[in-house]
Formats: structure tokens, C-alpha cells, sequence
């Protein structure tokens, strides 16, 4: 009876350990691209939130689950030297969290917003990453011949966010895609359109906004009162 | 045994989504643009054929009845490599598939060729049976990706077909994949029950 349970339990504890010690091989090699890559999209968001800045170092406040990680940028406009911040945060989407980093101006106007991380469902929430090409299928033949450089633009979900208040109450319109002519009348109402299925995508995103910038407020301030 | 019918018994007799009617989640998931069920194929394809050798390597000392714990090991330690070698070197790709990726431990087609063939088959005919139902996998992908990307995105290969145009957004979502993949079970059928 009781080799009935010691020679399963080992081949299945053996069977662990093979698997553990390839995985932690495979990890060791694909770590540093992988850490490589983060850094890259952080620098990369940076540029995007932060448009012209000259962003500073990396600041952190808190730690642990609840750290939270802001940057101060500065450019000269007219002699007179203005500030902007960026911060990461994040939110529950509908499986699991979406984290973005968000820039905003002294007064709360976002700059821009750049999604970092996300798992929504691909081709619905995952749709809030996605790129609005230009370029179409006919020009495969300039594309290939190398006559249509890469583009990189930015994604339209996120676009739109640019120029709206972070400090007041953003709306989510159920409008369809965005387009460049929506853009007028959405600022007006501070309100984003969704992506068409994926409206808890959308509300993520906000509640991450809504939820950064009170956190942003509350280290300035502190660190004014300093 | 004839190592070509268990080569291409996946392709059209036996293709895993079409006659089988396993791996259903993945087909109706991740068929949104043709580069996601392209990679979608790959990192299956490659799971597929490396648990299927490792199974059948070691089906003689997996005692019977912890096969399941022990084939899911091998299978997640194969899906775990996927998505770290993805999120080193093909972050896009990692990026729009998501949460697909370590559903793959849970896609039936791989643990179904595990406990049906591999561990009943030799190495040599566990790897054609591995490549065969990939391909028949793949080849169901890239059709039901290429009808709802063109109708359901107005784009093939992420660039758009006719500028301006709107698309019809139902068959980017669940019921476009439903019935794109109702009129392929019907078109297979028909062409299967013609031949007899």
C-alpha cells in the first residue's frame, strides 16, 4: 500500500523539480530583455506624457503595494520655467489590472496618457493599446519597397484623453471610434468616447486618473509644506 | 503504423477545431486580426510539439493515475517558456495576445494529444501527430481571422483595406466568431459528406 503512494509522489516531485530548474534557467536568460524592455516602454510613455519636458529623476512615495512612482518635468516657455508631473497607476479593467502613466500641468490639464501594462481582451479592451493606421492595404507595395517609413503614432484611445481635467469628473461617451472631428466636442464636456464592447476598459482607465492625480496632489502638497 | 496519415490526420480528418471540436476557446478568442492567430499558432505549435515529445519519452514511468498532474507540469513549464521568450523578445506580440497566453496550458488540444496519443505513441509519430494538428489548428486560425479582421476591422495584416469604410464591429466580437466558425463546421461538413 504505502509504495502505492511513495513512487507517484515522487515521480511527481521529481517531475516539479525538472520543471523548476528549466524555468528558472529559461528566466535567467530572458530577464534582462525583459527588464530591458520595461525601461524602454517607461522611457518611451515619459516622452508621450511629458511632450517637450525635460523630465527628472524618478521619485517615489510609499512603498510596497502602495508605492507610487512620479516624475517632475520642467521646460522653458517665454524665459519662465514650467512644471509638469507624471505619475504611474493603475486600476482593475475587466481581467486584470490596466496600468498607465498619466502627465499633467501644474493647473491638472493632462498632457497625455500611455498605457503601460494591460491583459483586457484582445480586440476588445485591449483595443485601448491599439494604433489608428493610416496606411492601408494598397500600399503594401511602398511599404515594402521601404518607401513608407514606420509611423508611430499614437494610439487614438489614449489621444484623446490629452487636454481634458484631471481634476474634474471625466465622462465616458458611447459615441463609436473616435475620430479627429469628435475631438472638439468631447473636450468640451471633459469626456472620452469608449471603445465600442469594451466600456469597463474605459471607466479603468479613469478611476486610474481619477485615483493618481489625488495621490499626485497629496505629495505636492506635502512636499511643499516642507 | 503509417507515419504520413498521422501526420496529416490533423490537417482535415481529424483537425482538432473543425471535427474534433477542441481548442475552442483560443479559436474564438484570439481571431481578431490575422497576426494574433498567427503568433496564437506558434506558441500552441510549439507547446504542442514539446510536451508531446517529453510525454512520450516518459509514458512508460508516469504511474497511470497521476498522469494528469504530471502532463499539466510538463505542459505549463512549455507555456511558461512561450510567454517568457514572448515578453523578452516580441513585446508587441505579448501585449495584444494577453491573458490568451498562459490560457494555452488550459487550450484541449494539447492536453487532449497528450492523454490520446503521446502517451500511448511512440517519439517519432507523437511529433507528426504534433505537427499535424498545429497545422490543422493554424490553418482554422488564419481562415477565421482573415473573415473577421477584413469584415469585422475593415483591415487585413493591420492595414486597412478600403479607407473610410465602417466596418461591421459584430464580427470583431463573440457572435462574428460564432458564426464565421458555424459556416466553417457547415462548408467542412458539406465537402466531407459530398465525398462519401
Amino acid at each position: 500500500m504505502s509504495a502505492g503512494i511513495i513512487k507517484p509522489s515522487l515521480i511527481l516531485t521529481v517531475t516539479a523539480f525538472v520543471a523548476a530548474f528549466a524555468l528558472s534557467h529559461v528566466n535567467k536568460i530572458t530577464a534582462p530583455a525583459i527588464a530591458r524592455q520595461t525601461a524602454d516602454r517607461e522611457r518611451e510613455a515619459l516622452s508621450v506624457v511629458l511632450p517637450g519636458f525635460a523630465a527628472g529623476n524618478e521619485k517615489t512615495d510609499g512603498s510596497g503595494d502602495n508605492a507610487f512612482r512620479y516624475w517632475e518635468g520642467e521646460k522653458n516657455v517665454d524665459d519662465a520655467a514650467v512644471k509638469a508631473y507624471a505619475f504611474i497607476t493603475s486600476s482593475p479593467g475587466y481581467s486584470g489590472d490596466v496600468k498607465s502613466m498619466v502627465g499633467v500641468d501644474s493647473e491638472g490639464k493632462i498632457l497625455g496618457i500611455y498605457i503601460i501594462e494591460q491583459s483586457e481582451t484582445p480586440g476588445l479592451g485591449a483595443r485601448a493599446a491599439e494604433i489608428a493606421s493610416s496606411r492601408t492595404i494598397w500600399d503594401i507595395g511602398k511599404i515594402l519597397s521601404g518607401k513608407l517609413k514606420e509611423e508611430k503614432t499614437h494610439p487614438w484611445f489614449q489621444r484623446q484623453f490629452a487636454g481634458l481635467s484631471a481634476g474634474e469628473k471625466i465622462k465616458i461617451e458611447k459615441a463609436g471610434d473616435w475620430t479627429p472631428a469628435k475631438e472638439q466636442a468631447l473636450l468640451e464636456k471633459n469626456a472620452i468616447t469608449a471603445i465600442t464592447g469594451a466600456t469597463i476598459t474605459g471607466r479603468a482607465v479613469i478611476a486610474g486618473i481619477e485615483k493618481g492625480y489625488e495621490r499626485l496632489r497629496y505629495v505636492l502638497g506635502r512636499e511643499a509644506a516642507q | 503504423m503509417n507515419y504520413l496519415s498521422e501526420f496529416t490526420k490533423g490537417i482535415w480528418k481529424k483537425n482538432p477545431i473543425l471535427v474534433l471540436g477542441i481548442g475552442l476557446c483560443p479559436t474564438l478568442a484570439v481571431t481578431t486580426s490575422v497576426s494574433n492567430a498567427f503568433w496564437m499558432s506558434i506558441a500552441a505549435a510549439f507547446v504542442l510539439t514539446c510536451s508531446n515529445i517529453v510525454i512520450s519519452l516518459i509514458k512508460k514511468i508516469v504511474p497511470s493515475h497521476v498522469r494528469i498532474p504530471i502532463f499539466i507540469t510538463v505542459i505549463a513549464t512549455f507555456v511558461t517558456i512561450v510567454e517568457l521568450l514572448l515578453n523578452a523578445f516580441q513585446p508587441a506580440v505579448y501585449k495584444s495576445l494577453g491573458i490568451f497566453i498562459p490560457l494555452i496550458v488550459v487550450n484541449c488540444i494539447i492536453l487532449g494529444r497528450a492523454e490520446e496519443f503521446a502517451s500511448k505513441n511512440g517519439v517519432l509519430a507523437s511529433i507528426l501527430d504534433a505537427l499535424g494538428m498545429a497545422i490543422g489548428f493554424a490553418l482554422t486560425l488564419f481562415v477565421l481571422a482573415f473573415v473577421r479582421e477584413s469584415l469585422g476591422a475593415n483591415k487585413l495584416f493591420g492595414f486597412t483595406i478600403i479607407p473610410g469604410m465602417e466596418p461591421s464591429s459584430a464580427m470583431i466580437i463573440a457572435p462574428g466568431a460564432f458564426f464565421t466558425l458555424g459556416l466553417m463546421l457547415w462548408g467542412m461538413n458539406k465537402i466531407n459528406s459530398r465525398k462519401k
